[in-house]
């Protein structure tokens, strides 16, 4: 599921466009790129093809231009994830726990956060991104162009105002995964035990 | 003066020549029967067919792949370099594989795991299951919402209990190396660049002859070409290697053979002043024909190494003509015919002791050695035959009036030798000779290694071990063997040594390892994981709680149960057995057999340790083995050596007596044991190869001790045969000592020292034979 997470990522920086629409992926990916911290609330709906209602996940996150992305999840089941340029950590009793590179995930993951620290060479090759709407109200549309990536994906939508609202991921398989971010704000600064988190 | 046979002879020669020509030219009627496996040349420890089976199949790789690193700072510089000379090799025809992106095969990879859910569970994942199977439970449930999990290939609605997720998350990883995802290219992050994998597998191997040299100019091309954009290339092969080798070996040649042909020529026209006397080349010629057809004809093909080495029979070979050739000074006029008669004794012996020098090369246990021996032999053979049969004819009209000033220079030898004897009585030199002996022999060093074998040029080694550094591949020529009666049997004996390696590997005392029972488990253990899974219905509470429906799970847990046990060819068939197959001998004369790779440079004893009480396995290090045997042969080479003296001395006792043919065969040794102390004294370790030089040198030197001893036209003339011959010998086996290749330039040293000690013996066979004539 860090696709999912990758495309968050590559909106806070998109590369280089030049479409001719009235808001453009430049403009997008500057609009993005403002914010130094994000704070929010999200919800994960997984729609599994066998399962007749959704897995539904809650919890919050926060993303730091120069730290990485905190996750964590507070219900059905609590549990803390953290991504930074180290590789994904889970917390436990002892603390954070540096989770082994599995070679697929891991690449994932420094790719994402490539992005998130402006070097975002990877997704205009990886993906064919269509942008419509306004500056306000836009939808972006991820197609996956190599036949890796087309196995298991089928499309990514995105769309937001300000900042990133839904992220849908539709799979090869029928499988798909709904992610809506509540009541983001870009206002508050990293508190104390945040600036721990990602320090330790 | 010409007696008929004398007439007939040079015909019936070249009749023989006639057919020899022929038979070269069939044989070289696809190109040239040459061949640069180096492990040819090293003698066969394995009397073991399935260890030499085994063997071969890891060294195939390594002589037929290419692993290139493509590297940039920016990824996707690097990736469109690959790609571009991905597309540039496969177009080559070079190469029947070039890959630089995975191609997966998705749906067959999610069949496998499906069909393995059993089978490719790893040990860890099967005790948790059965110890501990709420928190397998509570695991499955974790990762349900895990958004960091990696994507898994099977849908959760395949694999509730997230089975397929575990096998992919326990295969073993390749080393640094990691997926980019979008490409699809196997990328290493080092050094501020990232590496793009680029793999190559040849349409032949390493030891096609022109394949390597191709390969090489194809990389080299490439490395220019990636240059020009700033992106460096790396690369590793057995390939190269073999390049290198053969480039090597052409240049050596030209320089041995080069050096000793135009040496000896000059020799020739400053001593006999005659552009025809340069004629003496054709038996050199002829030997060389000869070598090369008779290797053929008995290996199949001919190594570059025995061409490198046999160059230097070059200044055997025209000894021949030289015997009777030198007899210009006393013979006068000299007569081609006549003088061959008069030496035609002296040149078969010498044929025959060289010969039998040669022929004890032969059965040391080196192919290598064995090669050469019959090179030598046969083309000694040949230029014996046509300096005997046809140079007198081409010689026929020629009068020779040779330059006075060689016979000078030998008779002041002499003069001096006879003033240094009238200080120092020969005793006491002798004492004087053995004091050296002693001393040199004190401070001499044994040192016997395989790498002598190879030349390796420091670039090609370096530029490997980065790419160990980068990716984490560092594949070894060490590897253990497992046998078993059964499939049943081998597993569960791989996995007790994988057990122990991986202790190694927590230790840091192994890289890594590779084994079958990474990819599957014994049956016994897939029966176990359907008991275990049998009782899972009374844990997985937690599941039904999220949603899932438990028809669900039944039906899936029903479906596990049936699986069929799943066996190593049927594992070994999908995707995921890739890298395993090359690890899977199969049935075997008494069962089963498989083997588990090595990654790393090992301390071989340590792995040795490992296998000690586990029955049926064992370490196989080819290196470390050769280098025993290598030290062992020095002893059986040894007595080679003696036994081709008492031969020698055998064949001499008839012309010569006994006593005479001891004397004969003693300066030789004497000649040798000085060799051996002056490598002492020059601080050069005793190798194999200096040994088998001196074993050479005892059967060429017999030689110059049967030219003094018979004194044809007095002591001056033959002393200044002997001079002649030694110097043309030493021309050709004195450049070797320029190799780059140590065992060969080893080689060239001993041969060079003991050729010297020969020449300056060799006056004392003659001694008593001098005095007993002029009191005549």
């Amino acid at each position: 599921m860090n696709m999912l997470f990758k495309s968050l990522g590559a909106l806070t920086l998109l590369a280089v466009s030049s479409w001719a629409h009235a808001f453009d992926l430049q403009q997008l990916s500057e609009q993005l790129a403002k914010p130094d911290v994000i704070h929010g609330q999200f919800i994960q709906e997984k729609h599994l093809r066998a399962l007749p209602q959704p897995l539904i996940s809650k919890g919050s996150f926060v993303l730091a231009k120069t730290h990485g992305l905190l996750w964590l999840l507070k219900t059905p089941l609590q549990q803390d994830y953290r991504i930074t340029a180290k590789g994904i950590a889970r917390r436990d009793n002892n603390g954070w726990q540096l989770l082994p590179n599995k070679s697929a995930g891991a690449e994932q993951n420094r790719l994402f956060l490539a992005v998130l620290q402006g070097d975002s060479s990877g997704l205009q090759r990886d993906f064919e991104l269509a942008l419509s709407g306004t500056a306000q109200q836009w939808k972006l549309t991820l197609t996956p162009r190599s036949m890796l990536l087309k196995q298991v994906f089928q499309q990514i939508n995105i769309d937001g105002g300000a900042l990133v609202q839904t992220i849908e991921l539709l799979e090869t398989q029928g499988d798909s995964t709904l992610l809506r971010m509540q009541d983001s704000t870009a206002e508050q600064p990293l508190s104390e035990a945040e600036q721990h988190d990602f320090a330790e | 003066m010409t007696l008929p046979s004398e007439r007939r002879l040079p015909w019936l020669f070249l009749s023989l020549l006639l057919a020899v020509v022929a038979l070269a030219a069939w044989q070289w009627r696809d190109g040239a029967p040459l061949s640069a496996n180096l492990m040819e040349l090293v003698p066969g420890t394995n009397p073991d067919a399935l260890e030499l089976r085994a063997e071969q199949r890891m060294q195939e790789p390594l002589n037929r792949e290419m692993l290139v690193l493509v590297g940039h700072a920016d990824r996707q510089q690097a990736l469109a370099m690959a790609r571009q000379l991905g597309e540039q090799w496969q177009a080559s025809g070079l190469f029947e594989t070039v890959q630089w992106n995975l191609q997966a095969d998705l749906p067959a990879l999610r069949t496998q795991l499906l069909q393995g859910r059993l089978a490719m569970l790893s040990a860890d994942d099967r005790q948790l299951l059965s110890e501990h199977p709420d928190v397998f439970i509570q695991q499955r449930v974790q990762a349900l919402f895990d958004p960091f999990n990696g994507f898994t290939l099977v849908p959760s609605q395949d694999d509730w209990l997230g089975l397929t997720g575990r096998i992919q998350n326990s295969q073993p990883k390749h080393g640094a190396v990691q997926l980019d995802i979008g490409s699809g290219a196997l990328i290493a992050d080092a050094d501020g660049k990232s590496w793009v994998m680029l793999r190559a597998r040849t349409t032949g191997n390493a030891f096609d002859m022109n394949l390597p040299l191709q390969v090489a100019d194809l990389l080299q091309h490439s490395r220019e070409q990636a240059a020009k954009s700033n992106v460096q290339l790396l690369a590793a092969s057995g390939l190269l290697y073999a390049a290198n080798g053969q480039q090597q070996a052409t240049r050596e040649m030209t320089w041995v053979g080069g050096g000793a042909t135009v040496g000896i020529l000059l020799l020739l026209l400053l001593a006999f002043r005659r552009w025809r006397v340069l004629l003496a080349f054709v038996p050199v010629l002829v030997g060389m024909l000869f070598g090369a057809v008779a290797c053929v004809v008995l290996f199949g093909h001919m190594h570059v190494m025995t061409l490198v080495l046999g160059s230097s029979l070059i200044g055997v070979a025209v000894d021949y003509p030289l015997h009777y050739l030198s007899k210009s000074w006393s013979l006068k006029p000299w007569r081609s015919w006549p003088a061959l008669r008069l030496t035609l004794p002296g040149l078969t012996l010498s044929l025959i002791t060289s010969i039998i020098g040669y022929l004890a090369l032969a059965w040391t246990p080196f192919p290598a050695l064995t090669q050469i021996a019959v090179f030598s032999a046969a083309g000694l053979l040949g230029a014996y035959l046509s300096a005997v049969c046809l140079l007198p004819a081409l010689l026929k009209n020629v009068e020779l009036r040779p330059a006075q000033w060689p016979l000078r220079l030998a008779e002041r030898l002499i003069h001096l030798r006879e003033a240094l004897l009238g200080c120092i009585r020969t005793p006491v030199l002798l004492a004087l000779l053995i004091a050296f002996c002693v001393g040199g022999l004190m401070q001499l060093q044994s040192k016997n290694d395989i790498r002598q074998w190879v030349g390796a040029p420091q670039h090609l080694t370096d530029e490997a071990q980065t790419i160990a550094r980068i990716t984490g591949f560092q594949p070894t020529s060490q590897f253990f063997l497992i046998r078993a009666a059964n499939q049943e049997q081998l597993l569960e004996r791989q996995a007790a040594l994988s057990e122990r390696l991986q202790q190694l590997v927590n230790l840091d005392k192994l890289q890594g390892f590779l084994a079958l029972d990474q990819l599957v488990s014994a049956p016994s253990q897939q029966q176990q994981v359907r008991e275990s899974l049998s009782k899972l219905p009374s844990f997985w509470q937690p599941l039904l709680d999220l949603g899932v429906p438990a028809a669900a799970l039944q039906n899936e847990l029903q479906q596990l149960q049936t699986l069929p046990a799943e066996d190593i060819d049927a594992a070994l068939a999908g995707p995921l057995g890739e890298p395993y197959r090359t690890l899977w001998l199969g049935p075997t004369e008494d069962g089963v057999a498989a083997m588990t790779s090595l990654q790393g440079l090992n301390n071989p004893s340590l792995l040795r340790v490992q296998a000690l009480d586990l029955p049926g396995v064992v370490l196989v290090d080819r290196l470390g083995d050769l280098n025993k045997v290598f030290a062992a042969t020095q002893i059986s080479a040894a007595e080679l050596k003696l036994a081709s003296c008492v031969l020698i001395v055998l064949v001499l006792i008839l012309p010569f007596g006994l006593t005479g043919a001891l004397r004969i065969v003693a300066l030789p040794l004497l000649a040798a044991l000085c060799s051996l102390a002056s490598l002492g004294w020059l601080g050069q370790p005793l190798t194999l190869f200096s040994l088998f030089g001196l074993l050479l040198v005892t059967a060429i030197s017999v030689d110059y001790a049967i030219l003094m001893r018979e004194q044809v036209g007095g002591a001056a003339v033959s002393l200044l045969g002997t001079l002649l011959a030694a110097l043309t010998t030493w021309l050709s086996f004195g450049l070797l000592a320029v190799s780059s290749t140590p065992a060969v330039s080893n080689f060239g040293l001993s041969v060079s020292l003991g050729l010297a000690f020969s020449f300056m013996l060799a006056p004392w066979a003659g001694r008593h034979e001098t005095v007993s004539e002029t009191a005549a």
